[in-house]
């Protein structure tokens, strides 16, 4: 009995900290959502806040925002995580030496950046005193600096979803290269020898079968970007604001009477992630990405 | 005549060990497969077979030489416009594709419409005994079924040549009997030329209507089964084939003569004279009726029985003879009579005894 139940007993003040901190303070959350806020001497349940949220012009142009830099966001690291796992699978392929590794190592050194350092590169880079339009100012192709697109700081979230597209595409080439180590060598000699070029090969062949795992990848990019708040924080514009940093607004710059709306926020925020959290679960449980291969 | 012809094709692999020059190297081989025919590529592992299916193919780069077909230089043309097919080892389908798609998957390479394709792929694996197979991943099938999807994925775009390394070697005995024997009939019936690479005899000499024998990067003789087993070039074709009863001498003047002085015979006057082997087939081998003298164009042999072993309807006989061991073959009626320690008189005809130069 003691055997059995040790390994629980020892995990137990871990697991009660987590279970304490992140539920603790979810429900905590959805009290004051419904107005139960005893510090301002609202003890009454009500969905006032919600009603209030939804009904506000802020809120709807903040989901939209969200939605919008989230899914750009995801299909661009998506395509480009793709193009990097695919390009480091050929070079794999052709070559037997070191360079392969060097590559790999090379494209995955995102991964091991800070979301707010990435964020702040792409301050450096894009933003109109940044590095790059300096360099196109110096070779003559812009006049001005100022003549460089707003890309940071700009309300269609460029620079947020040129982070996130940097910073996400090693994850999703992570994601897909397993299961594009796991091609045969010979499928292949397969291809070429029943008619397949090069492309005829990635087309039939590398993309629907990693097409599964990619789709998930993606999603889970979506699912991240779309509840993250560092960087659309730092490289967004006051209004409209992406949903987390809206939330952080409401929350911090109004009174306490406010709250519950900035908590309700949060709380339709983590009920959408939450429920883009099953859809992906579903569809990795259904796909099983590497079923069937040996 | 849509013959291939290998011309003289040569591959040689480097060592990644500083000291030796070469790894492995393809002997310069010509060789000419006719169309239609069944030609198997016989040797032990490493000897080079599948480096030279491969080379066909068109999956390597040769060093040297040249491969045709009717007429056509293919040495420089990639794989993909060869329009040969293989069947490997492994079936290696596509496991994301559906049984139908995988089959029809060359058809789909040369652009003929997708009703068409599938209409033709549904039709070779009704031809391979896999109708109603079409929509199934490859994971839902067995290792025999797989392997007839292959074949079927080979066999749907009509190749000019058909090319396979050892695609039953996986298989369970009794699966690679049955897929043996559809592999025959489904040749005959679409007359297509096949290059077959395998190291198992009976496999080779089963389905081929020609065979090539290798060893070492060479190609040692090329022949009918029955030619190979009845006139081996050399010891080591013999001892690849896996001939028994090989006795070391000399041929002077018309005669052999064991290295041990138990056996003299003659020889016709074409065999060259020096070192050689004497091959007796133990299948040749007979028992000598009681009081029957043998002539002289037969050859008499004494010895002991020390063993006798049971094997697919006869006996494998071990003979112990003054300064040689023997394996003779016996019928089970033979056997009956017979037990270890006996002594027993043999004899073999002359015409069926073979000489090779060592």
């Amino acid at each position: 009995m003691w055997q059995k139940s040790k390994p629980y007993l020892l995990l137990l003040p871990a697991i009660g900290t987590i279970v304490l901190l992140f539920f603790g303070g979810l429900f905590d959350g959805l009290l004051k959502s419904f107005g139960y806020f005893p510090a301002i001497g609202e003890t009454r349940f009500e969905a006032a806040a919600y009603t209030e949220l939804l009904q506000s012009s802020e809120f709807w142009a903040s989901l939209v925002l969200t939605l919008r830099i989230a899914a750009l966001s995801s299909l661009f690291a998506g395509v480009l995580g793709a193009i990097i796992a695919i390009s480091l699978f050929l070079l794999n392929e052709s070559t037997k030496s070191g360079t392969s590794q060097l590559w790999h190592r090379l494209f995955q050194l995102p991964l091991t950046i800070p979301h707010l350092v990435g964020g702040y590169i792409i301050v450096l880079l894009f933003m109109q005193s940044g590095f790059l339009s300096k360099i196109l100012a110096t070779a003559g192709i812009i006049d001005e600096i100022t003549d460089f697109p707003v890309l940071v700081n700009d309300p269609f979230g460029w620079g947020i979803i040129l982070t996130y597209a940097w910073k996400e595409a090693p994850f999703i080439s992570l994601m897909i290269y397993p299961v594009l180590a796991r091609i045969h060598r010979s499928w292949r000699e397969v291809a070429r020898v029943f008619g397949a070029g090069s492309w005829d090969f990635v087309h039939e062949i590398v993309l629907p079968a990693i097409l599964p795992a990619w789709t998930i990848a993606t999603f889970i990019v979506f699912v991240f970007t779309f509840s993250a708040f560092e960087v659309p924080f730092l490289l967004g514009v006051t209004y409209p604001s992406v949903l987390p940093v809206y939330s952080y607004q409401l929350y911090t710059s109004g009174t306490l009477a406010d709250r519950p709306e900035a908590l309700a926020l949060n709380i339709i925020l983590a009920a959408i992630t939450i429920l883009l959290g099953i859809v992906v679960y579903y569809f990795s449980k259904r796909w099983n990405v590497l079923k069937g291969w040996d | 005549m849509n013959d291939l012809r290998i011309i003289n094709i040569e591959k040689k692999y480097n060592s990644r060990l500083p000291k030796n020059d070469s790894a492995f190297t393809l002997q310069p081989i010509g060789l000419t497969i006719k169309e239609g025919e069944f030609f198997s590529l016989l040797g032990p592992s490493g000897c080079g077979k599948t480096t030279l299916l491969k080379l066909v193919a068109g999956l390597i780069r040769a060093d040297g030489g040249e491969i045709r077909m009717d007429d056509f230089d293919l040495t420089a043309v990639p794989p993909e416009d060869r329009r040969f097919a293989m069947v490997f080892q492994k079936s290696l389908l596509f496991p994301h594709m559906t049984v139908e798609e995988n089959v029809a998957f060359g058809l789909k390479m040369q652009k003929v419409s997708k009703k068409m394709r599938l209409d033709q792929a549904r039709n070779m694996l009704e031809h391979v005994g896999l109708q109603g197979f079409g929509f199934r991943h490859p994971d839902e099938l067995s290792g025999g079924q797989q392997q007839r999807v292959a074949l079927a994925r080979a066999l749907v775009a009509h190749p000019r040549l058909l090319l396979m390394d050892e695609p039953f070697s996986a298989l369970d005995p009794s699966l690679r009997e049955d897929m043996r024997e559809l592999l025959r009939q489904i040749q005959k019936e679409f007359r297509v030329t096949v290059l077959f690479v395998t190291h198992d005899r009976e496999e080779a000499f089963y389905l081929s209507d020609r065979i090539g024998v290798m060893s070492e990067g060479e190609l040692l003789q090329v022949g009918t089964a029955q030619n190979l087993r009845d006139h081996p070039d050399t010891t080591k074709v013999a001892a690849f084939l896996g001939l028994k009863n090989l006795i070391e001498g000399t041929v002077t003047n018309g005669y052999f003569s064991s290295k041990l002085e138990e056996f003299e015979i003659p020889v016709p006057h074409l065999i060259e004279e020096g070192s050689c082997f004497l091959i007796l087939r133990p299948e040749a081998i007979q028992l000598m009726p009681e009081g029957v003298i043998p002539g002289a164009d037969a050859m008499h042999i004494r010895g002991e029985i020390q063993q006798l072993i049971f094997n697919h309807g006869f006996y494998i006989g071990k003979l112990k003879t003054a300064n040689h061991q023997l394996e003779c073959s016996f019928s089970s009626q033979q056997a009956k009579n017979m037990a270890a320690g006996q002594m027993v008189d043999l004899m073999i005809s002359l015409n069926d005894i073979h000489i090779v130069k060592k």
